[in-house]
């Protein structure tokens, strides 16, 4: 049993990490029907944005404002990449044809993945030991401070994101572009400033989960954006993409999925076993777990 | 006629044949992981290489010729290892050093064989020098002595009753892991789980939440270090108390870095590091190192790829020749061993280097070792 | 366009025909990679830019080619040019099986599921199913190219065995193009509700594109894995599908763009090897660039030969 829920727990932590990343593919894809490829390197970016601040301004300094401004300036400098790269590489393609934009996405990907390269290097980067090594043993199950702190403020960042989208009329506005670009913009809404509003939220959530991935496994590099960015975007399929709840859920079940097939199964399949998984959604209910039925637009 | 186009294509093959002679330059290829995962080691062995090169063209090169260093990137993938390969041929090397993984040794191993072309490599692969190409030359010591002497350690000297072994799946790992198994099953040790990860895939707790349940009371890796060292801090965090041992591929700065505070009292074991290297050829080289390019060399592994490079040309010195199969048999029955960075050098038959001698080292606090046993 | 048919091709095939005589041989090495990476981008190309299926995985079946070549070859002794037979069937068959499924799903839905069996593909090749996939480290020490037991050691033999495979794969499209099923998947490309209504089974058509698209990329793969007597799961990576994916929309899906293309991914980094770090960077970029300017790719296909009015408005394809 505790073998169960120490998994359980390990799950839940990897889980909330997909989640938060998996939210930034989600809204992009909502209101913009695009596939931000470029949204997983962004994650490793900030990574490396975070051990710059650290070494280069911080001064190395561990205390707790030392990391709460780590993580500010790491989401203020991605969400300032995510308007730019919104921009330059997808505004001047909405009217062109999906493939376009698609492979627009990919180039960005490529551009800043190769950008972390040259500017950090090809080499494996180790991120500072910022949170100690605190754990605590519940009858075998073996939760550490770090873990807690990626569950809670996972938690926290999601709730206040679905209760804005949900409660206040920016959210309304979102909920709005998301269904119908033209009707919303007919309405007096501003697409583009609800599409700017979306980089900045999905890729300054993305930077936090980009930090985790660095206090938790503590080795970074360049080139991990792609593995994350897929997960992440898999969690979004899973929950129905496009569904801001439907991402969270799709994540942490991702998260869960993860850790039993390794636990249980083989640690070696896992990925074989996720794709399978959601080869399987796919064919039986492509619009995952919490999505509608969207009509292909022609 | 038959006779003139006899003399024409005979002189065609000596026009060829006299090309490479006529080059001025000994082309020494580099095969090294230059960049990705093992990108240190990769430039630890270029790096050495190119300084032996400038210190050998100085003293006026070998046997008149200078040295030409040719480096190629493998990437640390057998694929890449493949192209390095031949790229290096067709540029005409006479020899390659590297590269530091077994796996690409191995993937490179049969174009450098068809060719003649030397090759000296750090791999500690068994299977390395069980092919029988002559042009191999292993200038570390193979698996099955390491694992001889982890199974001695844990299974004779330390007495544990509950050992873990676990690998990835290169060539190097599983072999060391397999031979280690198996050799602490001689010893009438018991190895209660053999586990699998999947290199780089930084997530270890399934595998060590299963090994959890199994109260281990010694785990050994076999695999690298990027991998040894969040294996340890995850080991750690799940609360698992067995000792952690990890195989010579994990002695890096980077695992320490890595794991962490976790670091502190896990064992490293492997031989002899470069700074407490007795050799009076060992400081001068390690002296010029550091002045060359402002670090220590990220492990000894570099050292013992330099040693199989200086190996070679002394070979050639002593034949007063460049052939390289002459080369090859004279180190394959060399009597008086050449002093060698890493210790005296002498080769067996079958390419392998002869000798070897490891030490457990284990991590202090402040990241440094304390030697815990010496072989 | 004409004047590419008349000349441009006959120029590009004399070139490519003496190119290996004047070349070294680790020219002849990067033209020989040139030719293998065309083949498997214009393979990609029926499925993606002739279908308009959203396809990332084309690494897959240029591997099963590859791989089907590699574990003949080095566990059961095959001589390499006996594989090929299996080694354009075998993925044929699981372009079928695989497709079967999954081509009833819309755009980015099929990209990401063909991302997927990328993926299985290189952990079941990297997990060693079987024990005949070699792990990790793949296959190595393949033996080199014999003709009826005449050993062909020269790198001149690969190229023409390279040649050769370009040259039939530009010989099926061809005459894909002018054929009912290449018409019927141009026309469901354009519009799928219409080709349906007209009477096209779009699903079988759909299928057969990619059983077609299969059997020449794992024929690619074949020479792929006689040029490098080796083969290891990275080279048919997920990342290499991208690559073939965007060269198919940047090079505009038509031959000479996507011959441009491969030349600008694989030969450029070789001519200029001081940039090789840079080299994705700018690639990057580039595609950004390109499809801003022209999004339609940087040499657009026009459509065979059907003349212009019967494309949008005849019944033709039925």
């Amino acid at each position: 049993m505790d073998i169960f829920l120490q998994q359980l727990a390990n799950g839940l932590t990897i889980g909330s990490m997909f989640a938060l990343v998996a939210l930034g593919y989600t809204m992009v894809y909502g209101v913009m029907r695009l596939i931000n490829f470029a949204h997983g390197d962004m994650v490793a970016a900030s990574a490396f944005v975070g051990l710059t601040i650290y070494t280069q301004v911080m001064g190395q300094a561990t205390s707790l404002m030392a990391v709460i401004a780590i993580f500010l300036l790491a989401a203020l400098s991605m969400a300032v990449v995510g308007i730019i790269l919104e921009r330059i590489a997808y505004r001047p393609l909405r009217g062109a044809p999906r493939l376009s934009a698609v492979v627009s996405a990919l180039g960005a990907s490529l551009v800043i993945q190769n950008g972390i390269m040259l500017i950090w290097g090809p080499r494996m980067r180790i991120f500072p030991e910022l949170v100690p090594q605190v754990y605590w043993d519940f009858g075998g199950v073996v939760i550490s401070l770090i873990q807690v702190i990626i569950l809670v403020l996972s938690l926290v960042l999601m709730i206040s994101l679905y209760l804005f989208v949900e409660k206040t009329r920016m959210g309304a506005a979102i909920r709005a572009s998301s269904i119908d670009q033209d009707a919303a913009r007919l309405m007096g809404i501003n697409v583009n400033s609800i599409i700017a509003l979306i980089f900045i939220i999905g890729s300054s959530l993305g930077a936090v989960g980009g930090l985790f991935i660095g206090l938790y496994y503590r080795g970074i590099t360049f080139n991990m954006g792609w593995q994350y960015g897929l997960y992440a975007f898999i969690a979004a399929i899973i929950g129905g993409i496009g569904n801001i709840p439907g991402a969270m859920l799709g994540g942490m079940l991702l998260g869960l999925f993860n850790a039993f097939i390794a636990g249980y199964v083989s640690s070696t399949w896992a990925d074989a076993f996720t794709f399978i998984l959601l080869i399987v959604i796919l064919i039986v209910r492509p619009t995952g777990i919490l999505g509608e039925r969207v009509a292909e637009k022609v | 006629m038959n006779r003139f186009i006899r003399t024409i294509l005979v002189a065609v093959v000596v026009a060829l044949l006299a090309v490479p002679a006529l080059a001025d330059t000994l082309k020494v290829g580099v095969q090294a992981p230059i960049t990705g995962s093992y990108a240190n080691e990769g430039q630890g062995i270029e790096n050495g290489v190119r300084l032996l090169a400038e210190q050998i063209n100085a003293k006026g090169g070998v046997m008149g010729k200078k040295i030409e260093v040719i480096a190629c990137d493998d990437q640390g993938t057998a694929m890449a290892a493949a192209i390095c390969a031949k790229d290096l041929v067709n540029k005409g090397v006479s020899m390659v050093i590297g590269s530091y993984t077994s796996t690409c040794a191995e993937a490179a191993q049969k174009t450098y064989f068809n060719a003649g072309v030397l090759q000296t490599s750090d791999g500690t692969a068994d299977s390395l020098t069980e092919k029988g190409y002559w042009t191999f030359l292993r200038n570390s010591f193979p698996n099955s002595a390491e694992a001889e002497f982890v199974a001695n350690y844990l299974v004779k000297v330390k007495k544990y009753k509950r050992i873990v072994v676990i690998s990835d799946f290169s060539t190097y790992a599983d072999g060391l892991a397999n031979a280690t198994q198996a050799a602490i099953k001689k010893l009438g040790g018991k190895v209660v789980s053999r586990d699998k990860i999947k290199a780089d895939s930084q997530n270890f707790t399934p595998v060590l939440t299963n090994i959890k349940s199994k109260n281990p009371d010694a785990i050994f890796f076999a695999g690298y270090y990027s991998d040894g060292g969040q294996l340890r801090a995850q080991q750690k965090a799940l609360g698992i108390k067995a000792d952690f041992y990890g195989g010579d591929a994990n002695d890096n700065p980077d695992f320490v870095k890595l794991a962490g505070s976790a670091a502190q009292g896990a064992f490293i074991i492997n031989v002899p590091s470069p700074d407490v290297l007795p050799y009076d050829i060992a400081k001068t080289f390690i002296a010029d190192y550091q002045k060359k390019y402002g670090e220590m060399p990220p492990s000894i592994w570099g050292l013992m790829n330099i040693d199989g490079m200086r190996a070679i040309i002394h070979a050639m010195e002593q034949n007063k020749s460049f052939d390289t199969k002459k080369a090859a048999d004279y180190l394959h029955n060399m009597k008086k061993p050449l002093p060698g960075i890493t210790g005296p050098i002498t080769f067996a038959k079958d390419g392998n280097r002869n000798g070897g001698a490891y030490v457990v080292k284990r991590i202090k606090a402040d990241g440094t070792y304390a030697n815990e046993y010496v072989q | 366009m004409k004047s590419m048919q008349r000349f441009g091709y006959p120029v590009f095939f004399v070139v490519m025909a003496g190119l290996p005589h004047l070349l070294n041989s680790r020219w002849q090495a990067v033209a020989i990679t040139f030719l293998i990476f065309s083949v498997v981008a214009l393979s990609q190309d029926i499925v993606l830019g002739k279908s308009g299926m959203f396809n990332m995985g084309q690494a897959l079946f240029f591997g099963i080619g590859a791989y089907t070549t590699a574990i003949l070859n080095a566990q059961f002794g095959w001589p390499l040019l006996a594989t090929i037979p299996l080694a354009i069937l075998i993925p044929a068959v699981f372009g079928v099986i695989l497709a079967g499924p999954i081509v009833h799903l819309r755009g980015d839905y099929l990209l990401v599921t063909t991302i997927g069996f990328n993926i299985v593909f290189v952990q079941v090749v990297q997990n060693n199913l079987g024990g005949i996939t070699g792990g990790p480290n793949g296959i190595f020490g393949l033996d080199s190219l014999s003709f009826f037991g005449v050993q062909l050691l020269s790198q001149v033999a690969v190229y023409y065995f390279a040649f050769a495979v370009l040259l039939l794969t530009l010989w099926i499209m061809h005459n894909l193009e002018g054929s009912k099923p290449g018409r019927a998947l141009h026309y469901l490309r354009e519009d799928q509700l219409a080709a349906e209504s007209i009477g096209i089974n779009t699903r079988i058509y759909k299928i057969f594109a990619f059983a077609l698209s299969a059997g020449i990329a794992g024929l690619a793969g074949t020479v792929f894995a006689t040029q490098y007597s080796a083969v290891s799961p990275e080279a048919f990576n997920f990342m290499q599908s991208v690559l073939f994916f965007s060269i198919v929309i940047v090079g505009g899906s038509s031959v000479p763009g996507v011959l441009i293309g491969v030349f600008v991914m694989f030969v450029l980094p070789e001519i200029f090897r001081e940039f090789a770090t840079w080299r994705f960077f700018i690639f990057g970029f580039a595609m950004i660039a390109a499809m801003i300017l022209r999004p339609r790719g940087i040499w657009p296909a026009t459509f065979g030969k059907i003349p212009r009015f019967l494309i949008k408005e005849n019944n033709h394809g039925a």
